[in-house]
């Protein structure tokens, strides 16, 4: 990849990720609904890793998640009852979301534009799926937690189907971002993902 | 071996590891991920506060156009109320003066006439239903110093109660929200002698916007709107503090009895809140001597 092209990448992603990050701990309530928010930073590693490859996506999402565990950590009860803030669990969520979304049949969907919100939506419920199972896990870990006592239409209907929901609503003018303002410029981009896909192995890192 | 390290799957497998063996080292202070994000916070600060500020400027903007014709036949409106006010001023100082008076004479003392009240701007909120502390624009650097065991309450503009402090770093604290399913709190019926109970976050009730109240008496008949304020009991928060109004209560156990209450402060609402610091807690500035320890952590227990 020549300078011009890296420094045009590295600008873009700089610049959505603070700006995306900033939105989402500024405006919660402009981004919710029904108490749930949509998770813009989430769906941006996520179609940063389904459009740009596996590389682009886990470092995205490994910068994401370090300014979201620096914006807005997570406190979790400890075993002895203490709540602390932790540091990490951002990164780590944001490292799998970037890929996942790099993974998740990309080869196979020649990284089409349809198929980014199936991506989206799958990793959404992925994350959320996991997210209740640490969370009741935890429970037996550390009992001064208490109970989890959220039932299946709480998990179901207004965590995991709303936030996903949202996601892929929120999914729309990301996408439209990294297409046609993102850190690839539009005229590379016809020539560059397919052949990248048809000359690499999944395995390897992808390069556009 | 060259096919196995440079394998995605390894990579996401080694990265992985790494990063949780990271948020477990993060439970300890001074955790060199912990490290990572008060240097990274350093970078990201600046730029979330301008991301913010310029959106409230649009934001303020939009509003001044959309509301400049409500706003020029309010002004008529309240023009008449300031003239109103006016007068309804002047007897309250009046009554002000008789306060002084009276206050002296029963020995009567503010209700937390001994806390140093900081006042600080909400930076960042909850980023979405997990990753929920928030962080204000004041701490070690403005006298917020927590020792081990230490968490300070943090009210908003009218005196409800917000949250507790947990983490202080050089100029933010994070602030763990009434909501949570760890936040705990004594709290009574704002009567004399009014039954005790213990307000807690919940992960169901809080996408409602309401908390749990849990150590209800079975013989008490908590009827909604019945007012809950903090108890004072743990030391943790003075008593007085207004939580909140009783939203429904449950008696179909009569073993445990619970309701849920809906606090009086809306997170998502507020822009200012205050830190409210005991004169006896240790609040030495940072750069003195034992202030420069890495923050500390509050602890769990109710206040």
């Amino acid at each position: 990849m020549d300078r011009r092209k890296l420094i045009r990448k590295i600008l873009v992603y700089a610049i959505y990720i603070l700006l995306l990050s900033s939105l989402q701990v500024s405006y919660p309530g402009r981004l919710g609904f029904g108490g749930q928010t949509a998770d813009i930073t989430f769906v941006f590693v996520v179609l940063v890793g389904y459009f740009f490859g596996f590389k682009d996506g886990v470092i995205v999402g490994l910068i994401t998640g370090l300014v979201r565990d620096c914006l807005a950590p997570i406190a979790v009860v400890g075993i002895d009852g203490t709540v602390r803030v932790t540091a990490g669990i951002g990164m780590l969520v944001m490292f799998l979301a970037g890929a996942v979304g790099a993974s998740f049949f990309t080869k196979r969907m020649h990284r089409n534009v349809p198929f980014a919100f199936v991506s989206i939506a799958f990793t959404t419920l992925l994350y959320k799926i996991s997210g209740h199972f640490m969370a009741y896990s935890w429970t037996f870990i550390a009992p001064a937690v208490g109970s989890y006592d959220l039932g299946v239409y709480e998990i179901v209907v207004r965590s995991c189907l709303l936030q996903t929901l949202l996601n892929l609503i929120a999914g729309i003018p990301i996408l439209l971002l990294l297409r046609f303002a993102g850190p690839v410029a539009v005229s590379d981009q016809r020539k560059s993902s397919d052949d990248v896909i048809a000359i690499g192995e999944e395995n390897s890192w992808l390069q556009i | 071996m060259k096919k196995l390290l440079t394998s995605k799957w390894f990579i996401v497998l080694a990265v992985s590891l790494l990063l949780i063996a990271g948020i477990v080292l993060s439970f300890i202070p001074n955790s060199p991920l912990k490290a990572a994000v008060g240097v990274s916070s350093k970078v990201v600060s600046p730029a979330q506060k301008g991301v913010k500020s310029t959106g409230n400027a649009f934001s303020d903007f939009w509003a001044a156009i959309a509301d400049g014709i409500a706003i020029r036949e309010e002004n008529k409106t309240l023009k008449q109320e300031i003239a109103d006010l006016k007068y309804k001023l002047n007897q309250y100082e009046e009554a002000a003066i008789r306060y002084e008076e009276l206050k002296g004479a029963f020995h009567i003392r503010d209700t937390f006439s001994n806390y140093d009240i900081y006042g600080a701007t909400i930076l960042s909120r909850e980023a979405d239903e997990w990753f929920s502390v928030i962080r204000i624009n004041a701490g070690k650097n403005e006298g917020i110093v927590l020792e081990q065991g230490q968490s300070y309450p943090v009210v908003d503009v009218e005196m409800n109660l917000v949250g507790r402090v947990i983490e202080t770093e050089g100029s933010t604290s994070k602030v763990l929200p009434l909501l949570h399913e760890g936040f705990s709190v004594a709290g009574k019926v704002n009567e004399v002698n009014g039954a005790s109970v213990i307000i807690c976050g919940d992960s169901v009730l809080k996408k409602s916007g309401l908390c749990r109240v849990k150590g209800i008496d079975k013989n008490i008949k908590l009827a909604p709107g019945t007012v809950i304020v903090t108890s004072g009991e743990g030391g943790l928060f003075p008593d007085g503090i207004p939580i909140g109004t009783i939203e429904s209560v449950d008696y179909s156990n009569p073993t445990e009895v619970t309701a849920t209450l809906r606090p009086y402060s809306v997170i998502g609402e507020l822009e200012d809140v205050f830190v409210m610091i005991p004169f006896n807690a240790d609040t030495k500035k940072e750069g003195t001597p034992g202030a420069s320890e890495s923050s500390a952590q509050g602890q769990g227990g109710q206040g």
